[in-house]
């Protein structure tokens, strides 16, 4: 009762906050690549991104603690710096294959239900957060208001992470367990139609 | 509503009300009022002011008035500033950087030395003051939107800093921790932007 009563004023708060987006995104005359709107777009219209940082909490829900909360600290910082690469214009090769393999890689970590040491799992994934954030720093766009933007961005990233956090923890019942591994399958399955160009 | 929630609603409400932009006037609301809503309705100032709420709402009751005071002096010296006319300064660059580095130290909730934390504070406090020039012809009305940003930053400090000390139980930590880490990675890529341009 209480939790579906937290879920209920989780909602809402989020409902606030993306109708106060709306007289601010018409007003700035920023257009959909401006503000915070055009920064939580830009990662959840990148389904590459989505299925690799669902499969980071999915990962990271199955490990249990501590990478289930190390991870969404961790990650964001670690992205961070790789988008502050691209944002800068340091190169960085086969970063669009990198985020394939990252899919690919995730995704079969999740499927195997491997249980790497946490430093492993934490230098794997922190790997693909650089090649995920200098992606996206790449591609910021110019007239966008770069705070608004960038906090769209990281609260986005954020957000698909507990949503796979969220899923994996189905995990702690058999057949969730088997549903979590499957989407592991799946992911690591559109990762490698990703690599082989199929978009 | 749970204190979470307060606090992950302003975080979103504010970090979301990209109206204000860079600095330009909000439509139908000026003056005193104007100034007062200024430090919520600019991005880069939200960010620097829920960093730093956070940051000192984690740290011991006993800890928190000096970096609190240390906030509120430095934003007097940073508004009296622009009331001085100081010319162009970095400080929107060096409160996202200040944003950042508290953002981290949020992240890892390990806190720093004393002096440490007040500095941060007094950045904070100095930069907000320095990046709120009014954008006004009269000097009266000039002040009395300064005297509204002050306040503004004032009062939006003490409600994040509040509301953060009750925020006790572990996941509601664990969630002020991740909080700090969208913060500092934000401050991070927004000034690598500005580098950038």
């Amino acid at each position: 009762m209480l939790r579906s009563k937290f879920m209920l004023q989780a909602l809402l708060v989020l409902a606030a906050a993306v109708a106060a987006e709306c007289p601010a995104f018409a007003h700035s005359g920023d257009g959909f690549s401006g503000g915070f709107t055009g920064g939580f777009a830009h990662p959840i219209f990148g389904p590459d991104h989505v299925i690799a940082m669902v499969a980071v909490g999915l990962w990271g829900a199955f490990l249990g603690a501590p990478a289930i909360w190390l991870l969404p600290i961790v990650f964001p910082l670690v992205m961070a710096f790789g988008g502050v690469l691209g944002i800068l214009g340091v190169p960085l090769p086969g970063v669009e294959t990198a985020i394939a393999i990252s899919a690919v890689v995730l995704g079969l970590m999740v499927a195997l239900a491997a249980r790497p040491p946490l430093w492993v799992a934490a230098a794997l994934v922190g790997g693909f957060a650089i090649f995920h954030g200098h992606a996206h720093g790449a591609e910021l766009p110019a007239g966008a208001n770069s705070v608004a933007f960038s906090a769209g961005f990281v609260v986005a990233t954020g957000l698909l992470h507990l949503a796979g956090i969220s899923f994996g923890l189905l995990a702690r019942w058999p057949a969730g367990r088997l549903a979590v591994r499957a989407a592991g399958g799946a992911i690591a399955l559109a990762g490698v139609a990703f690599l082989s160009g199929m978009r | 509503m749970s204190a979470f929630l307060r606090v992950t609603a302003v975080v979103l409400l504010s970090v979301g009300a990209d109206t204000a932009g860079a600095h330009s006037p909000i439509e139908g609301i000026d003056g005193f009022y104007g100034g007062l809503l200024h430090p919520i309705l600019v991005p880069a100032h939200a960010l620097g002011l829920l960093a730093l709420g956070l940051f000192i709402g984690q740290q011991d009751s006993r800890h928190r008035r000096g970096a609190a005071a240390m906030f509120a002096v430095a934003l007097v010296v940073g508004l009296a500033a622009i009331v001085l006319a100081v010319g162009q300064t970095p400080a929107g660059e060096v409160l996202l950087a200040d944003a950042a580095a508290l953002g981290a130290l949020v992240a890892i909730a390990r806190p720093p030395p004393r002096p440490v934390g007040w500095l941060a504070a007094a950045v904070t406090g100095a930069t907000i003051g320095l990046d709120s020039p009014p954008q006004v012809i009269s000097m009266a009305l000039g002040t009395i939107t300064l005297i509204g940003t002050g306040l503004g930053a004032c009062i939006t400090l003490a409600i994040v800093v509040e509301v953060t000390s009750y925020l006790r139980r572990d996941w509601q930590q664990l969630g002020m921790r991740i909080l700090g880490s969208w913060i500092a990675a934000s401050a991070m890529l927004a000034l690598a932007v500005r580098w950038a341009r």
